[in-house]
């Protein structure tokens, strides 16, 4: 009797597996949550994935094969992720999965992909620190967002003191350890440098508003590196607003606040503030004309943006198509060594590459608030650059590189001359 | 017009006599030189611009400052976008064949480059006939301390008559006096009128000097610190009172309504945070109506918002209260598990109405912004929160302890069967007492939607507090809400600036639960047969 | 009632078994593998949440203290587990360290903090899986318990302390990895994680671990203690005035119900691959509740029935129906406590025919002792 229940269940889920046995289409697995905490910002990943799966379609798929998107929910819960990356590999049998925003969730399925040797495309940017096998790193390395802003606010603005705001979790952590290790190194007192960490929703920013004021009258130019997390940023943002915290006199500059971010916002007091990224909506090229007039078809809302992990999907997407194309197969290790090389157009007019060490090049534009929550570029790059796994300015780590082609390493030690860890 | 610009070139002779000083580029030149160049090179030639003293200037300058200064990308003509397209220097439109609009590129202007086109533009309206435009003419001023701008605050601060204008004058004058090559006595006594204002500002600029070789300027420098360091210490207290009443009414808003559902009729309603996100959505959907509709009146928005989320929010509890909460009295804990499946719902209902990213709810102009009362900012929306949370509070407290309905309710939560058996139709009461709850729940969400994300997880972020308050403060007793709420707020802001916002939380939620095995019945134990068999 | 192995206990042991039997057999035994990898660690999951979902059922059914902080006691027992797998990585981590887990290194710790010693021998940490929740629930209970912190009171204190440690667990400053927890586990007493036979064996011991936690906690009750707690359960105050020292056994169900529940932990690490302060979080120890609630309070097996069938509902609903599948989860809990008062166990035994009257008894008894339960709230 207690069986029974039970029994149904396990075959239902065994049902599933047997059901996919067909072979006639390429699936692409989209693992992003739509539910709980993160669907705030991973639902359009989802949105996105699906209108680029079916403009591929459109073009007749891939060598005439039709793709289909295989959607699950892993709500925003770390274990799950797990689970349903699991899932969509062994029992959706995907050939290769889109997915994740937080690093505890790109770390929780790490050693799925790793173990049934799949593949995952990774589009948000993220603390750097790791290259494996499995994983293409599509969104910004630390140095590809965080270092060229700070050269930014020190040549531009002249700020000289600093507070590095963050949520406190592993990006925000290792990207200021970065951060104030390249700043001393580049001149600045360690008084001149305030770190402050907050929960993750944190909405009394009252305090923290109040000590960034004080920190900043000091008499010299003071800025924010904000690394705070989605959704403090608006209760944040409105803080500042009111307190009067203008951009001309402590300017912010985030790496975690983009169009979504600000569509929740009233602007008009942010004006100035600023952020770093490689994508903006505003951009002005024709590949991302296109790509906007698409989504906004695509989603039915005129009045929906575009963001910089939708780019970096955009762009990982393509790349696993010529990946495929060029490898004439889905089958994982050889795209996985046809990934790198392959080149693709990006939407900011350049052409990224992926490297050996499964990162991109892209370039790094830094764009001010405007008040009608678009981003207007003030300074980019001369040309792209390379997105480096393991950040220079981090004693353990400066002496790791990854390289997937020559050394087939995700972290080879260049003084012990090993290939360090258990990383394959 | 012609009188200003006598005005200033007068001023502007000794100036541009100093050898130092010395101009070269002509007025056309700097213009030219405008659209090139890094931000800090551009803002010398905006400074430079300014002191021309060129009747042009105060126009380009503001076009810059607005985004409406163009340059045409192949002849490298500057123009002025709005508007029509038209020479900046000349103002012939050159709209012409060839001149596209494409062709044309805005200028880009960063916060540094405006910082310096504010001071600029200072410069050029210090003799505005507008003393509100010479007021900010010196506090740009102020804010951007430059020693070639002292002869003409100097030549200004004579001149004035306005009080108000003069002793910002005077402010500006001496900021220029610290930034330049001064004799020391000028330069004490410009550190004596800026230590006059005891506030960050004056912080902020005395500080380098404190450290100055010349051992009088450091003496007077440090002890104006000093005595600004004790002042802006007491007023650290009174802001960390505010900051905790503030932190304290969120608190008190997010709890009330479940002090009714929980508290007093004691249902764990899970769903409350849920309730508290229908009344923000309620003011999205208001705000997007008036939006669309009528913008003038915006700022009426949450006045008409705040009766609309009772409404809803309210309905939607007595719906839940008739379909379920009835059939669960007597098993309180049962009510747990129902209402957590209708806060699931809810959650997903509003994300697939709404959709899952966070909606914008805008500030009504009288909730934006500060004021200052001595060295502390208060902020409107916070203290427009504050006073909402009391007058909920006070009228919620005068119906219950008030009116019919709010006796029969009381009747009702402290014994059933013989409110019943008085003529009390208690299902009616129950639902009524259930919607109050969630219609003041409803409430809390206007007021949470002004300073947090209006997303599906909004309720989430406060239920858990929420639950914390009711049971600090002894679940039943709606003055105990009150004081759990204030002092939870005023504590945890006290530790803040030591311990950090998440050791501050820690500190408190174990403290909550220290105090629990103190008072097992909360702050203000509600006494009588109720409580305890 | 005094048999320790019932009629409905039997049944779902005998279930149990050959479960633990075909699951394994089914996975290796073939080449094909009739059951995917998968859905092994899938099912030892679902058995590690039944593990907890009867150590609540132990302190909730049959003495009345609702607790919503029992991920709490999971958690922990999961991060005492966690720790000795970090250890166990060694220097295959990526940075090669052999001191200090990758964490730590990244974060530029120079030396294992003093609460990590000893993790290193697996014995130890087991014995750390049982002593650290258990250690927790006695401090906490010898307090609250003596101060007579009842009702639902001590329901929201017990939520208190799972958010503080929630919020303690999130700080990198403590030691224990911050928000991303302990993950990138690579081998168990030399056993490989990635491996099939590993993963079968972890559910055989996590099967055998609900089997003996359903016995010793069906031994409790059945036992005159577990008289004592139902009386408890029922009317504190009389049983005190009988002159039982109720703080005591209260304080000792609390205890063993932790310890219970940390060992369900211990057996989630290695099979889901990560622990995190998620874990900690409130919305979780109300699921567990929710899972009690639905199997049928007071019945243990009916506890252990809830946490599997709805694991089972959200793994199957976030794949059926994405963008909908919290309608059907908020729904479903709706349904069972409006209708199946007695939770889904007594609806099958209610439908068993025979055995309805007696469950029917039982159920009433239950929600007498819930009536007075919820005066007193």
């Amino acid at each position: 009797m207690l069986k029974a229940g039970f029994r149904a269940g396990i075959a239902s889920l065994l049902l599933s597996t047997a059901a996919v046995a067909q072979d006639d289409t390429i699936k692409v697995g989209i693992l992003h949550s739509l539910s709980g905490t993160m669907a705030i910002s991973e639902t359009t990943l989802k949105d996105v994935m699906l209108m680029l799966i079916d403009e591929q379609n459109k073009k007749g798929g891939i060598d005439g094969k039709m793709l289909e998107a295989v959607v699950v929910d892993p709500a925003s819960d770390w274990p799950l992720f797990a689970e349903k990356a699991r899932e969509l590999i062994e029992a959706d049998d995907v050939d290769v999965v889109f997915g994740c925003w937080t690093s505890v969730s790109r770390k929780s399925v790490l050693p799925v992909f790793e173990e049934l040797n799949s593949i995952l495309f990774y589009p948000v940017q993220y603390e750097g620190e790791e290259s494996q096998r499995n994983v293409f790193y599509t969104g910004a390395a630390p140095n590809q967002q965080a270092i060229p802003a700070v050269d930014y606010l020190m040549a531009e603005e002249g700020v000289e003191r600093w507070v590095l705001a963050g949520t406190d979790y592993v990006y925000p952590r290792t990207t200021n350890k970065i951060l104030e290790a390249y700043l001393i190194g580049k001149g600045v007192a360690p008084e001149d440098i305030m770190i402050n960490y907050t929960p993750f929703g944190h909405s009394d920013w009252q305090t923290i508003v109040s000590e960034i004021k004080s920190f900043g009258s000091a008499g010299k130019k003071t800025a924010v590196v904000s690394t705070i997390n989605g959704d403090a940023n608006v209760p944040f943002y409105k803080e500042l607003g009111n307190q009067g915290v203008s951009a001309e006199d402590i300017p912010v500059i985030a790496f975690s606040v983009g169009e979504e971010e600000l569509a929740g916002l009233d602007t008009a007091p942010l004006v100035g503030h600023l952020a770093a990224w490689n994508y903006f909506m505003s951009v002005d090229t024709p590949e991302n004309a296109e790509f906007i007039e698409k989504w906004k078809a695509f989603i039915g809302d005129p009045d929906r943006v575009t963001n910089d992990p939708m780019e970096a999907h955009y762009i990982g997407f393509n790349m696993w198509v010529k990946a495929v194309e060029k490898a004439g197969t889905t089958e994982a290790d050889a795209v996985i060594d046809a990934l790198p090389g392959i080149e693709v157009p990006n939407l900011t007019g350049g052409t990224s590459v992926m490297l050996p060490n499964h990162h991109i090049t892209k370039p790094v534009l830094v764009g001010e608030i405007q008040d009608d929550g678009q981003f207007e570029v003030v300074w980019e790059t001369d040309g792209l650059v390379e997105g480096d796994a393991w950040s220079d300015f981090l004693p353990e780590s400066a002496v790791l590189v990854a390289d997937w082609v020559e050394l087939k390493c995700g972290n080879y030690n260049t003084e012990t001359k090993t290939c360090g860890g258990a990383t394959n | 017009m012609s009188f200003l610009r006598a005005c200033l070139m007068a001023l502007l002779l000794p100036l541009l006599a100093a050898p130092a000083l010395a101009q070269t580029a002509s007025f056309e030149d700097l213009v030219a030189a405008l659209p090139e160049g890094s931000y800090s090179a551009r803002g010398a030639v905006v400074g430079d611009i300014a002191l021309t003293g060129d009747p042009r200037a105060e126009a380009i300058l503001t076009a810059l400052l607005d985004g409406t200064l163009g340059v045409i990308a192949a002849t490298g003509q500057v123009v002025t976008l709005a508007p029509a397209p038209a020479d900046a220097l000349t103002g012939a439109p050159v709209a012409e064949a060839g001149v596209a609009e494409a062709k044309v590129e805005k200028i880009r202007v960063n916060n540094g480059l405006r910082r310096d086109i504010r001071a600029a533009l200072g410069i050029l309206t210090l003799s505005d006939p507008d003393p509100a435009k010479r007021l900010a003419a010196a506090d740009a001023a102020f804010r951007a301390p430059d020693a070639a701008q002292y002869a003409l605050l100097d030549a200004a601060f004579q001149r004035e008559q306005d009080a108000a204008v003069k002793s910002r004058l005077a402010e500006a004058r001496a900021v220029a006096i610290l930034d330049g090559d001064f004799p020391d006595a000028e330069k004490r006594a410009a550190i004596d009128v800026i230590a006059r204002r005891g506030d960050a500002d004056a912080q902020r600029i005395l500080t380098p000097f404190a450290a100055s070789p010349d051992p009088d300027i450091a003496e007077a420098a440090s002890a104006a610190l000093a005595s600004i360091e004790r002042s802006r210490m007491l007023w650290g207290y009174a802001q960390n009172i505010w900051y905790g009443l503030s932190l304290g009414s969120v608190l008190l808003l997010a709890a009330i309504g479940l002090a009714i559902t929980f508290g007093v009729m004691g249902v764990i309603n899970m769903a409350h945070g849920e309730l508290v996100m229908l009344g923000a959505y309620t003011t999205y959907a208001v705000q997007e109506t008036i939006r669309q509709n009528a913008p003038g009146l915006f700022d009426w928005s949450l006045l008409i918002a705040a009766p609309l989320a009772f409404v809803v929010a309210g309905a939607v509890g007595v719906a839940i209260e008739r379909g379920i909460v009835r059939h669960l009295y007597g098993r309180a804990l049962e009510t747990l598990l129902a209402t957590w499946g209708v806060s699931l719902i809810l959650q997903q209902a509003v994300r697939s109405i709404f959709g899952p990213n966070n909606r914008e709810v805008g500030n009504p102009s009288w909730m934006s912004g500060s004021f200052d009362v001595g060295q502390m900012t208060v902020t409107w929306n916070r203290l427009w929160i504050l006073l909402f949370a009391l007058a909920v509070f006070a009228v919620l407290l005068f119906v219950m302890k008030r009116t019919p309905v709010g006796l029969q309710m009381r009747a009702v939560t402290q014994n059933r069967p013989m409110a019943a058996s008085m003529g009390i139709r208690t299902n009616w009461v129950d639902a009524l007492t259930f919607g109050l709850g969630a219609g003041i729940a409803g409430l809390a969400g206007v007021a949470l939607s002004q300073i947090d994300n209006v997303s599906p997880n909004l309720g989430q972020t406060y239920i858990v507090d929420s639950f914390m308050v009711v049971v600090f403060g002894g679940a039943g007793n709606i003055w105990g809400t009150l004081a759990g709420a204030f002092s939870l707020g005023i504590v945890n802001k006290f530790l803040e600036p030591y311990a950090g916002a998440v050791l501050a939380k820690i500190i408190v939620l174990v403290a909550i639960i220290l105090f629990i095995q103190k008072r097992p019945r909360g702050l203000f134990a509600v006494k009588g047969r109720a409580v305890e068999g | 009632m005094t048999t320790l192995i019932d009629r409905r206990m039997g049944i779902f042991l005998a279930g149990l078994f050959v479960l633990t039997v075909a699951i394994p057999v089914g996975n290796l035994a073939f080449e094909g593998k009739v059951v995917p990898s998968y859905i092994v660690s899938l099912l030892g999951k679902y058995l590690c949440y039944a593990l907890l979902a009867v150590a609540l059922d132990l302190v909730w059914g049959f003495c009345g203290i609702l607790s919503l902080g029992h991920g709490a006691f999971f958690a922990l027992g999961g991060y005492a587990m966690g720790m000795h797998l970090m250890r166990e990585i060694g220097d295959r981590g990526v940075y090669a360290n052999p001191n200090l887990p990758d964490f730590m290194v990244f974060l530029s710790w120079d030396e294992l903090p003093w609460f990590w010693m000893g993790f290193g021998n697996f014995w130890f940490a087991s014995l750390m899986v049982m002593l650290v929740p258990g250690a927790l629930a006695f401090l906490f209970g010898w307090f609250a318990f003596r101060s007579r912190v009842t009702g639902v009171y001590l329901s929201i204190i017990t939520q208190a302390m799972t958010y503080a440690l929630q919020l303690a667990f999130f700080r990198n400053e403590m030691g224990f990895g911050g928000n991303n927890g302990l993950t990138d586990f690579k081998d168990v007493l030399g056993f490989p994680l990635q491996s099939d036979s590993t993963r079968a064996g972890l559910f055989v011991l996590t099967a055998v671990a609900l089997a003996a936690g359903l016995l010793i906690a069906r031994a409790i009750t059945t036992s005159k203690l577990g008289m004592i707690l139902v009386c408890i359960r029922d009317a504190e105050s009389r049983t005190r005035f009988l002159g039982y020292r109720v703080e005591g056994f209260k304080l000792f169900i609390f205890v063993v119900s932790a310890m219970m529940a940390g060992v369900a932990g211990a057996l989630y690490t290695p099979q889901v691959g990560i622990i995190n302060p998620g874990e900690f979080s409130p919305a979780n120890s109300i699921e567990v509740v929710i899972w009690v609630a639905l199997g049928g309070r007071g019945t243990l097996v009916g506890a252990a029935l809830g946490a599997i069938l709805v694991a089972l509902a959200k793994t199957l609903f976030t794949g059926w129906f994405p963008e909908f599948w919290l309608f059907a989860l908020g729904g479903l809990f709706i349904l069972v406590t409006l209708f199946l008062p007695t939770g889904v166990l007594g609806l099958i035994e209610g439908v068993a025919g025979s055995r309805g009257r007696r469950a029917r008894r039982a159920s009433a008894a239950l929600e007498d002792g819930v009536t007075e339960e919820g005066a007193k709230a």
